[in-house]
């Protein structure tokens, strides 16, 4: 079995099994003959098989006619941002995010700078598996552009949209962990900008993670240690991309994913108000703030794909996921973990609060993930199964299942990256979220063995 | 007639026309298919001015990472030099883009073994077959290595020639030369090689569009223009290199093509004259091979035409020179390869120790007259043709290695089917250019009556 996972946005899987460089390139074929002639960006992340990844799509890219800028090294945001910036017809951002060091990932951007929605998505599977693809004779030898600093327009752009005097004044001294990924140096150049003492680790760059690159409390133990060592105001944690974020308060605590978009909103909301676009599977934290501010909370399914194509079509103020991807509709419509950092700056100098005092002001909820293993041909029917566990209550069929009961709400749900099942549930009482995923999880056990 | 393919696969490699068969999905495949074949090592990608090779190098680097191989990249260099640094690197390998003269549209793919050689056919064969079979050997994401560059690599080659001639005598000379590089990549080191030679040259055809300005056929309608401006320079010497440098033809002093076997005469006689041993040519080299060889009291060996057959016979008979008639040369004091570098320093180090012209250098050899013509013939009629002349002439001195070469004392006739098209090739060798004429008739006339008595 070769894990090769197709979305709406991309293709992903481990490399030297499922993605190969005839894989990459007939992808990559397939997005240069959907989208119009012209510039394309291509950017990746720090990981080792990248750069190959990235060869077979600029070849891709320059036999179906592409002019090609190559952004080198360029977290996942700054290449969106950059598509509009430099009037490109789209790009191709090298990363599997969060996924480990073995994994990579192609992710197709369009000419807006998000991720392909649902429609194009479409249109560029429909092309790949036709085979068809645009081939240029290449009388002239094809243009590959290298964008040296990349990140410059980007910083530029970010500093003018920032409230900086109260940043610059409050003299933060912060911890950011971006995991030897694509913003490795680059955060330098931004905190120092943003006049923030920045401790680093893991900021070589260099695609060696010393832990799997998902910003989330396992993986922040040494963000937190140091964070306490050093009595920063707060530590912060990237994925490989960074388009996710997690944050580590004051006191040392390793906050989990969930909270990086509650404890942003109540703050962005009050200066842009608008609806709040979630997935299924987000904590009913952001319901709270939003309740406060009398904002709707709209849930689509999982990714940012989906998230995107409805934070524009809502025209939502802020969208995001439990797993620490925000975007704000004040930048741009992308997962941007420097926008999200610089924003929990600016945040902590005007309204003068320590983090673990912004966290204790949100209802605590307890929730609880597991996941089983599952052939991928039957992921989907074993959902459907689990319908008969909830006789008679509303199920929200949109991805996968999701129901409400009182006090707590449960999710059954095929991983768009991996063959599993995942049930999440939440509640204000650890246990019944426990038991909730306890009782899913024994009758899907009972259907697999 | 058959239709021209637009792909074909040979023993040096795969070459197609670009935006029609020569994909980088075809590319990546073939390179994968490579990758897999050598194992994990150094492999040196290299490629010709076409401006479809930046597309093809991206899709060659895909499937050397993805197999485990590190790619050296040296950029635009002829393709003897390539050779010359696999094996001065210890890399496991080569690629070069390049389709050598064919038309502007086309690219294609070279792929080059262990000690800077092509693949013999056996391992060409394992290679396809992983090709065929698709089952490549990519490493984990961790195994995958960094792309080296090396800039300025191709001066060890130049440095390796020079080592191995007298340089200073050369220089003494000041040669005037005219230097038509084809438009090929030996523009990118002819200059500096013939400039610490010390020569007074004029190149034309320099420029690297991918465009060429001639076929790189030594024939006397692609010397034409070398020959005009041999004699505007009142050049000593006229030297023209094919696309992929490999090959040298000459020109006289007085702007005459010296015939495509000019070039292999006065390097195997210059060699022989430093050094004797075994010399190794094709069976369509010229006799006076076989001339300078008794002079010096050393054994020739025939072989297949295609070099790599050559370099192969030359290793085994650790032959001191070798090479085809075509103007290809080649010296293993340098590289076992054709090498046209290698061959314009054994020349002028050849001329340089001559009191008189080139053209009276030349008159020094007994002159042959070589002449040639194909016609259209199936190849499976090809076969029949071939064992019905067996049949007549096995009373003759006659060599069946590749095709029929039937050989009287002061004359040759070599019949040869084509692998690559529906053709048969005849060439014929006399010591005047009426007798290899009738020969070469009087062959075309026999295999017309084959032909006709078998449909």
């Amino acid at each position: 079995m070769k894990p090769l996972k197709l979305s709406v946005s991309g293709v992903r899987g481990i490399v030297g099994q499922a993605i190969t460089p005839e894989l990459i390139i007939n992808f990559a074929s397939a997005f240069g003959t959907m989208v119009p002639a012209g510039p394309v960006l291509v950017g990746r992340d720090s990981r080792n098989s990248s750069p190959m990844l990235t060869d077979g799509v600029i070849s891709a890219l320059l036999a179906t006619g592409h002019e090609v800028i190559d952004l080198g090294l360029c977290p996942t945001p700054i290449t969106q941002f950059l598509v509009k910036n430099k009037g490109a017809r789209g790009a191709v951002s090298v990363t599997a995010g969060h996924n480990p060091a073995s994994w990579n990932a192609l992710n197709f951007i369009n000419s807006q700078g998000t991720y392909l929605n649902e429609f194009q998505g479409q249109e560029l599977l429909d092309i790949y598996h036709l085979g068809r693809f645009k081939q240029l004779a290449l009388k002239k030898t094809p243009k590959i552009i290298r964008e040296l600093n990349p990140e410059e327009p980007y910083l530029e752009w970010l500093l003018g949209r920032l409230d900086l005097p109260p940043i610059k004044r409050a003299k933060f001294r912060i911890v950011v962990d971006p995991t030897n990924g694509a913003a490795s140096k680059l955060i330098d150049k931004l905190f120092d900008l943003l006049g923030v003492q920045l401790i680093a680790i893991n900021n070589e760059g260099n695609g060696y993670f010393p832990h799997d690159p998902e910003p989330r409390p396992r993986n922040a133990i040494e963000v937190s240690s140091l964070v306490k060592i050093t009595t920063a105001d707060i530590g912060f944690l990237l994925n490989s991309d960074a388009s996710r974020l997690s944050l580590v308060s004051e006191d040392g605590e390793t906050l989990s994913e969930e909270y990086t978009l509650p404890l942003i909103a109540r703050y962005y909301l009050k200066k842009q108000p608008g609806p709040v676009v979630t997935n299924l599977s987000t904590s009913m934290m952001i319901d709270q703030v939003a309740r406060e501010q009398n904002l709707p909370v709209i849930r689509t399914r999982v990714g940012q794909s989906a998230i995107i194509q409805a934070m524009l079509e809502e025209k939502a103020s802020l969208a995001g996921e439990g797993s620490g991807g925000l975007a704000f509709d004040y930048f741009q419509p992308a997962f941007d973990a420097l926008v999200t950092m610089a924003l929990y700056l600016e945040m902590m100098a005007v309204e003068g609060e320590k983090l673990s005092t912004l966290v204790k002001r949100l209802p605590r909820y307890h929730i609880v993930k597991d996941s089983l293993v599952c052939p991928a041909y039957r992921l989907h029917t074993l959902v459907a199964e689990v319908k008969k566990l909830y006789k008679g209550l509303e199920i929200n069929q949109l991805d996968g299942l999701r129901l409400e009961k009182k006090d707590l709400w449960v999710h059954v749900r095929a991983s768009t990256t991996e063959p599993l099942i995942r049930v999440i549930a939440e509640s204000t009482s650890q246990h019944r979220a426990q038991m909730e995923v306890d009782r899913v999880m024994a009758y899907l056990r009972r259907l697999t063995a | 007639m058959r239709k021209i393919l637009p792909l074909k696969v040979s023993v040096s490699g795969v070459r197609g026309i670009v935006g029609e068969s020569l994909t980088p999905q075809l590319a990546a495949r073939f390179v994968s298919a490579f990758g897999t074949y050598l194992g994990q090592g150094q492999v040196l990608v290299g490629q010709d001015s076409r401006p479809s090779g930046l597309m093809l190098k991206k899709a060659v680097m895909a499937g050397l990472l993805a197999t485990g191989c590190q790619p050296v990249e040296v950029g635009l260099l002829p393709l003897p030099t390539i050779l010359f640094l696999t094996k001065k690197r210890q890399a496991r390998g080569a690629v070069v883009i390049t389709a050598s003269h064919n038309p502007f549209n086309w690219n294609g793919l070279k792929f080059i073994g262990q000690d800077g050689l092509y693949l013999r056919s056996s391992e060409v064969e394992e290679f396809l077959d992983i090709f065929h079979q698709g089952e490549f050997t990519y490493v984990p994401a961790e195994r995958i290595k960094p792309v080296l560059s090396e800039k300025e690599a191709g001066y060890l080659h130049l440095r390796r020639i020079f080592s191995q001639i007298k340089v200073k005598e050369i220089k003494k000379k000041k040669f005037r030369l005219v230097a038509d590089c084809a438009n090929g990549a030996g523009a990118t080191l002819l200059p500096r090689f013939l400039q610490e030679l010390g020569a007074e040259v004029r190149f034309i055809n320099t420029e690297l569009s991918g465009k060429f300005a001639h076929q790189s056929e030594p024939t006397p309608e692609n010397l034409k223009e070398l020959g005009h401006e041999v004699r505007a320079f009142q050049a000593d010497l006229g030297l023209a290199q094919d696309a992929d440098a490999d090959r040298l033809a000459l020109v006289d002093e007085q702007g005459q093509p010296l015939g495509e076997d000019a070039t292999l005469t006065l390097s195997v006689d210059h060699v022989l004259s430093r050094k004797k041993g075994p010399v190794v040519v094709n069976l369509s080299s010229s006799m006076v091979i076989e001339d300078i060889a008794r002079k010096y009291g050393v054994r020739v060996y025939r072989t297949k035409i295609g070099e790599s057959n050559v370099v192969e016979k030359m290793l085994e008979t650790r032959a001191v020179v070798g090479g085809e008639g075509n103007g290809g040369v080649i010296w293993p004091a340098v590289h076992p390869c054709r090498d046209s570098f290698t061959a314009a320093g054994l020349i002028l180090e050849k001329l340089s120790s001559f009191p008189g012209s080139i053209s009276q250098l030349m008159a020094t050899y007994p002159r042959y007259y070589l002449l040639k013509d194909k016609f259209d013939c199936p190849a499976e009629l090809a076969f029949k043709v071939v064992t019905e002349l067996r049949r007549r002439y096995q009373q003759e001195n006659i060599s069946t290695l590749d095709g029929l070469k039937i050989i009287w004392g002061e004359a040759w006739v070599h019949l040869r089917p084509s692998n690559t098209e529906p053709i048969m090739r005849v060439i014929a060798e006399a010591r005047s250019p009426e007798k290899a004429r009738e020969l070469l008739e009087r062959f075309k006339g026999e295999i017309e009556q084959i032909l006709k008595q078998m449909s």
